[in-house]
């Protein structure tokens, strides 16, 4: 089971649609063949699937992405895909080749897909940190607090994406972006948790980020 | 939110620091300002809401609790970020955006209820007032009025600005407002941190004459109050304020307050909950020079939204009585608050009792998320029931009375 996932449901609870769609993904991820109470399910990862298909081209078959230009959506909590597809949306965070592909989607489309990439297994980092950068990295990721807000493993939880084994080039080039006011955030709190980091630090930690293993 | 280097010049400036900005580090992001060295491993984080809202049909109504006598209804969905509420002359409801940039207008079409965006574009429009006919909207750094709104809902007129210019701040400044007695405007400018010395008009509740313009500060001292309103006995001002973080699970309390002169301070940032010194910010004045709050409401209990129960919907008991939504911890570790108080005082601004009025948001204290919904404030209808704004599921709620 992920780290991530801390919403330890009870037996016979009903839970947030965030808490269910995670909890759908520890089932979905597991591959229990329990059944599971379908009124649990806010968003639908069938129809998120679907919904998906269009986005392979792009992010990969099921969003494990083998191109840093495009980043990996499996894994990634619900709640932070579908604050992203919301901010492209409603242009807040513009980019030329996403931004069309959130335009016409409706709020049921970002959760359905939102679901869907949570319930998919992240792939294992692609490459190692280099060792100088183990350390620093990890000094700086408890400095900055990345830890509180994206969960003490990095691994990501609700709004926070996960940040472990992400693309090093894409890890550095959203920093650089929170710092200098270009990648829009849902609320300023990842743009002032950046305020603080030189360019040699948002070095060090995608180096180190890149390299996290993803479970 | 974008920091950018004036902006971190004014900070500087406002928090009374004397670095040039050129070469100050970038100050700590507002919501971890005053954190210890060995809190940095805490996992104590914000929480955010659900930027699409969550239909009322996924909602765990079953799970919410009243007194008995009363029915807790979904009143409209459809309202992401639903913050602040206001009540027009003839009916609307009208809704606040804190993270988003819009306003909402719920009307009755045809029998049917519906929530619709009236204003968008908006710099966090998280408060909202009526009166005489105009719709106010207080912004990020000012407060707009919108006159003959309801006439016009489909096509809102172009705005006046009331007053423009407050302080650009990095943490808390959503604001909220109160009519006042005198036809002035109160409002809140909150700190621009967890605990920094405040600029002059910073951690105040103010007011401003919407016809003149004209500001003055009322009380200063007031970390952030994101609820407030006037005893319709007394005609006193009473708040809710949020105390300052990183102190701890066990302190300081959240505050329920009243303010008894212009200018009459209350504590920020030397001192919390009335008798508590600041371990920072302590030495430098004595708990005995400030106002003592009226009620401790208990610590990162997140109190917004209160109003004075005026209707005739709810038992005689409940008149004169302060509903406060409060909208639940982030930071600490056993989490509180998510429900609305009842909270009973006397005209001359004692607490007689509190209690829980509306509960069953929290899900798991120790859980994270630890709840499914959060109140942001509260506002009577015409009819007397009780509406209560969530922003975590973008939901308002309907609390009516029958015997
Ligand atoms: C034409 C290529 C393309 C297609 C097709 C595409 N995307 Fe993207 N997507 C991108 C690029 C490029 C980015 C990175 C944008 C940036 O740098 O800010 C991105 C970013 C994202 C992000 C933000 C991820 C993060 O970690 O910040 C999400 C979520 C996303 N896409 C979802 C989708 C979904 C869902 C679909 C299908 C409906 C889709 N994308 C289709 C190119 C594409
Ligand atoms: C207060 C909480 C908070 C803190 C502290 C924080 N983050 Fe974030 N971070 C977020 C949120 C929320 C987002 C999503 C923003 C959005 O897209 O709206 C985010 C997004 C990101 C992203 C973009 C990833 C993607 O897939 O798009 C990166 C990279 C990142 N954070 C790295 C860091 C690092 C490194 C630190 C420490 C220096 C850090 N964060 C500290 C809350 C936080």
């Amino acid at each position: 089971m992920r780290a991530r996932l801390q919403f330890q449901p009870q037996a016979g609870e009903r839970k947030t649609a965030a808490g269910a769609i995670a909890l759908a993904a520890v089932f979905a991820a597991a591959l229990f063949a329990l059944a599971m109470p379908s009124a649990v399910l806010a968003a639908d990862i069938k129809a998120g699937e679907q919904k998906a298909q269009v986005c392979a081209a792009c992010h990969g078959p099921g969003g494990k992405s083998a191109n840093p230009m495009y980043p990996i959506l499996a894994g990634q909590p619900a709640q932070f895909t579908s604050t992203a597809l919301f901010e492209f949306r409603e242009g807040k965070r513009k980019n030329a080749q996403m931004s069309p592909m959130a335009a016409n989607l409706s709020n049921a489309d970002l959760n359905d897909l939102a679901a869907y990439f949570a319930a998919q297994p992240a792939p294992p980092p692609l490459r190692q940190t280099t060792p100088a950068n183990v350390a620093a990295g990890r000094d700086l990721t408890v400095k900055n607090a990345c830890i509180a807000c994206h969960g003490a493993k990095l691994l990501g939880q609700q709004q926070m994406p996960r940040i472990a084994g992400q693309f090093q080039d894409y890890l550095r080039a959203q920093l650089t972006g929170f710092k200098a006011g270009t990648r829009a955030d849902m609320d300023g709190t990842m743009s002032s948790a950046a305020q603080g980091l030189s360019p040699q630090d948002i070095d060090v930690l995608a180096d180190y980020l890149s390299g996290l293993p993803t479970q | 939110m974008k920091i950018n280097a004036a902006l971190t010049a004014a900070l500087l400036l406002a928090a009374g620091g004397i670095a040039h900005a050129q070469q100050a580090a970038a100050p700590a992001p507002s919501w971890q300002q005053g954190m210890s060295g060995d809190q940095s491993t805490s996992t104590l984080h914000p929480l955010a809401g659900l930027v699409t809202g969550r239909p009322a049909s996924e909602l765990q109504l079953g799970k919410l609790k009243v007194p008995p006598g009363f029915k807790v209804e979904v009143f409209a969905d459809g309202i992401p970020d639903a913050r602040a509420i206001a009540i027009g002359d003839k009916g609307t409801v009208f809704v606040g955006n804190r993270n988003q940039s819009n306003v909402y207008a719920i009307v009755s079409n045809g029998g049917k209820r519906e929530a619709k965006v009236i204003l968008k574009g908006l710099n966090s429009p998280n408060g909202v007032l009526f009166n005489k006919g105009t719709l106010y909207v207080a912004e990020r750094e000012r407060i707009l009025r919108y006159d003959g709104i309801e006439n016009n809902l489909d096509n809102p007129p172009a705005p006046k600005v009331v007053i423009d210019g407050l302080p650009q701040q990095p943490g808390h400044f959503w604001k909220t407002m109160a009519m006042g007695p005198d036809g002035k405007i109160y409002f809140n400018i909150g700190s621009p941190g967890n605990i920094v010395l405040p600029g002059y008009i910073q951690a105040s509740i103010s007011r401003v004459d919407p016809d003149t313009g004209k500001f003055e500060v009322v009380a200063t001292g007031v970390r952030n109050s994101v609820g407030m309103d006037f005893d319709p006995r007394s005609k006193k001002l009473w708040f809710s304020s949020n105390a300052r973080d990183w102190l701890g699970d066990e302190g300081p309390a959240d505050i329920l307050s009243m303010v008894k002169y212009k200018g009459e301070e209350h504590g920020y940032p030397y001192c919390h909950q009335g008798d508590m010194a600041d371990p920072i910010y302590g030495k430098l004045r004595s708990c005995k020079e400030f106002a003592a709050p009226v009620h401790k409401l208990g610590p990162h209990i997140a109190p917004l939204g209160m109003r004075f129960y005026t209707g005739s919907m709810f038992p005689a008991e409940y008149k004169n009585n302060i509903f406060l939504a409060q909208h639940g911890s982030w930071n600490r570790t056993v989490k509180q608050g998510y429900n609305v108080i009842r909270v009973v005082v006397d005209p001359k601004g004692r607490v007689i009792k509190s209690e829980p009025f509306l509960e069953g948001f929290l899900t798991d204290e120790k859980a994270d998320p630890p709840m499914w919904g959060r109140p942001v404030d509260v506002q009577q209808m015409k009819d007397g029931s009780l509406l209560v704004s969530d922003d975590y599921n973008g939901v308002v709620y309907r609390v009516s009375y029958s015997k």
